[in-house]
């Protein structure tokens, strides 16, 4: 036990400032790719001159694996557009785009399950497009999406794990960090791992609860 | 800028080491090929015990389910790779190392075990008792039932999910060149540290990723709505 002290408990300053790296990164990008997921999915199915951009945007952040995608936005992305000019900005910009192509989905499934007629009776209500929109249409998509919402947030934690390849100084990071320093992997690497699987399962424990609540509550059937 | 842009588009840089490139690419449906059929068999394992008629058997899958499924794949690469092989080796009284190939083939198999796991518990639980009881009044045992009756309907229904699974699974073996297994992401950095032009060769990665991924999902995209519309009818 030692060990786990010397290692772990005596180390744990570096390893919350990492964690705190980690919780700030995924939060940026997960608001981020919200935001994203919401513009991609309206302008694909509201824009029609932007709707194959949108289609090909949405696809190429599904298709593309999270680090080939990081690699690229922290080394290309610079060079081509000028920005992001910080390796954070980076991670959480492509931790976001990756998540925006998987909410905009999430959000279309959403709208496009809305029943037609409930469209129309808010028109002949008197209510405006926006207004339908904001009113009738959002608030069941909210419902029906929360589920996948707060998915899409363990799998940017998982994702987020990357971002120390491009030394941004989050959990991982640090402790790889502590394992050059002391050499001794096993105690550092396992109790990373632990907090980890932890948050990621707390994080996922939340999101069932949550589900079970809306589906008792309004009766969805959410998946 | 426009400068950049054009170095970034100008893919000839890559075509010139395609036959590196494609090497790397068949690393990674080789380590795709062995983690996949670890999860599928590991996972398979995971369900039959968290449907077992023990209490603490169904704990164990339990346990190994959680805890895979909400691993990142990074950290449990980064676990098998140096933390397992010191277990292993205190535990033999002997140095252990792994070959990182061997490593990303556990690492990534079970991460994904523990999701099978989740695909095919689902599908063994909508079996319908009737099927159970039918068999075991032909006196076929549990064995058998399960090979014969179970299993059959279980790959027919989470095929559609199973293939979604296979899909982030070719995705996640991208991280493997982190370890220096020599995929295609290891062989790009290798060439751009020689050539110093990160630009097309990071960019042409992407798109390789993209193309051969995309086809792949569409692909399952098409063949899942047909298979459910034929299990459906």
């Amino acid at each position: 036990m030692g060990n786990w002290e010397r290692l772990v408990w005596n180390q744990r300053d570096v390893l919350l400032a990492g964690l705190g790296v980690t919780l700030e990164v995924c939060a940026i990008a997960f608001i981020a790719a919200i935001v994203g997921g919401l513009a991609l999915c309206l302008t694909r199915l509201y824009v029609a001159p932007l709707r194959p951009i949108a289609i090909l945007l949405i696809e190429f952040f599904r298709d593309t694996p999270i680090f080939v995608q990081l690699m690229w936005v922290a080394y290309v992305w610079p060079e081509v557009f000028g920005f992001p000019h910080s390796f954070f900005t980076a991670g959480w910009l492509a931790l976001a785009l990756q998540s925006s192509g998987y909410l905009a989905e999430t959000f279309r499934a959403g709208i496009e399950a809305v029943p037609r007629g409930q469209r129309d009776a808010a028109f002949s209500a008197g209510m405006s497009q926006p207004q339908t929109f904001t009113r009738i249409v959002m608030p069941q998509v909210v419902l029906a999406s929360a589920p996948s919402i707060v998915n899409q947030f363990t799998v940017i934690v998982k994702s987020s794990t990357l971002i120390s390849v491009i030394t941004v100084p989050d959990l991982m990071s640090q402790s790889q960090k502590l394992v050059n320093v002391w050499y001794e992997p096993i105690e550092i690497l396992t109790a990373t791992a632990a907090i980890y699987i932890t948050f990621v399962f707390l994080i996922s424990l939340a999101g069932k609860l949550l589900s079970d609540r809306l589906r008792q509550r309004y009766g969805l059937a959410a998946s | 800028m426009s400068d950049a842009l054009k170095q970034t588009l100008d893919l000839s840089m890559f075509w010139e080491y395609r036959a590196i490139l494609l090497q790397g690419l068949i690393f990674n449906a080789l380590v795709f090929l062995c983690a996949a059929s670890a999860a599928l068999s590991v996972g398979l394992g995971a369900a039959l015990l968290r449907v077992n008629r023990f209490a603490p058997m169904r704990w164990i899958g339990t346990l190994h389910v959680e805890v895979f499924r909400n691993a990142p794949d990074y950290i449990m690469l980064v676990w098998v790779h140096f933390v397992l092989p010191l277990l292993i080796g205190t535990l033999i009284r002997r140095r252990v190392e792994f070959h990182p190939f061997v490593s990303a083939v556990i690492a990534l198999g079970l991460v994904y075990s523990g999701y099978f796991a989740e695909a095919f518990r689902a599908g063994i639980q909508a079996i319908p008792q009737g099927n159970l009881d039918a068999g075991r009044s032909f006196g076929m045992s549990e064995r058998l039932i399960l090979w014969r009756i179970t299993l059959p309907q279980v790959v027919r229904r989470m095929l559609p999910e199973a293939l979604n699974l296979f899909i982030s699974l070719f995705k996640a073996t991208t991280i493997v060149s982190l370890i220096a297994v020599p995929d295609l992401m290891y062989n790009v950095s290798m060439v751009i540290q020689q050539e110093m032009r990160p630009l097309p060769l990071y960019t042409g990665a992407a798109l390789t990723y993209f193309l051969v991924i995309f086809l792949l999902s569409s692909s399952v995209r098409v063949f899942s709505e047909r298979w459910r519309r034929k299990i459906l009818a």
